[in-house]
């Protein structure tokens, strides 16, 4: 799955660019995907001694509303709340993606991460050849949430809704995002990837995972 | 086979949940389970910091009640 994460502004805010949120302060969901996506983002557009960030919960609705309620002046969203922001009249700034990693512990057999693979690649096609059919899901995992109502299917963005078929994790990939990490002292130690990456059960499962097409 | 991996959204997991939903792994042979911890278990990530972040993620594999979790 490829995630994609906005960071958002409020519809009175004076930030239209990244570089403007120097020094203003950024909620970010620490230890989750989306919170190292903005730095990311925020890091792309200013020396890092200019990041200001604060900890936030990591319901995006819960940082949607107190991004509106002007507790801070950006936060990172993924969807369905990027879409819920923009309906609100909230303002992005900077997009940008990045893949979720399964992380598997030592019970997992190459023949059910096989299976589970073949699977995931066949909804990959069903839901690249039909986007908006499914973009549903994302309503449906909050359903009654005062920031999501008047949202509809027709209202999201489907370049924002990125598949692609699983594959192994690059190695070099691997060692960066650690290295990156590190060097905000989120990780420790060196990049081990014997002991990141079981290659054997990797190469097993993605060599029995292969699904034809149609 | 059987296979219990932590809760996913449609945000990461939108895959996952079709394929639970349409069948798919099932037809693969695989008993997929999807597993929460429980609503008091949870920790927010407001309560952590960036070096020493907060997260629900891989809460369960650790305790061996799941294999897998998308980080």
């Amino acid at each position: 799955m490829v995630v994609c994460a906005a960071l958002v502004v409020g519809p009175n805010s004076s930030v239209f660019t990244p570089q403007e949120l120097a020094g203003k302060l950024v909620a970010l969901d620490y230890g989750n995907g989306t919170a190292y996506a903005g730095l990311l983002m925020l890091e792309g557009a200013m020396a890092r001694e200019a990041i200001t960030t604060c900890g936030a919960t990591s319901h995006g609705g819960d940082r949607l509303a107190a991004l509106r309620r002007g507790e801070f002046e950006a936060t990172v969203l993924q969807e369905p709340w990027i879409t819920a922001a923009e309906k609100a009249g909230c303002r992005i700034v900077s997009t940008t993606f990045f893949h979720g990693t399964w992380v598997a512990d030592q019970s997992v057999s190459p023949e059910a991460y096989a299976a589970f693979l073949r699977a995931i690649t066949r909804a990959v096609r069903r839901i690249n050849a039909d986007k908006r059919k499914y973009v549903t899901y994302y309503l449906r995992d909050f359903p009654d949430y005062p920031e999501l109502a008047g949202v509809t299917a027709d209202d999201f963005d489907l370049n924002r809704v990125q598949l692609k078929e699983p594959g192994p994790i690059p190695e070099a990939e691997a060692r960066w995002a650690w290295e990156w990490m590190s060097s905000w002292g989120v990780l420790e130690g060196s990049f081990d990837v014997g002991a990141q990456i079981n290659r054997r059960v990797e190469r097993e499962a993605h060599a029995h995972a292969t699904v034809s097409a149609g | 086979m059987q296979l219990t991996i932590e809760r996913v959204l449609a945000f990461n997991g939108l895959d996952v949940l079709v394929a639970r939903d349409e069948g798919l792994f099932e037809a693969e042979g695989l008993d997929l389970r999807i597993v929460a911890p429980a609503p008091d278990e949870m920790r927010s990530a407001a309560d952590g910091t960036l070096t020493r972040p907060v997260t629900n993620q891989g809460l369960l594999v650790d305790r061996g009640e799941a294999g897998m979790f998308q980080g």
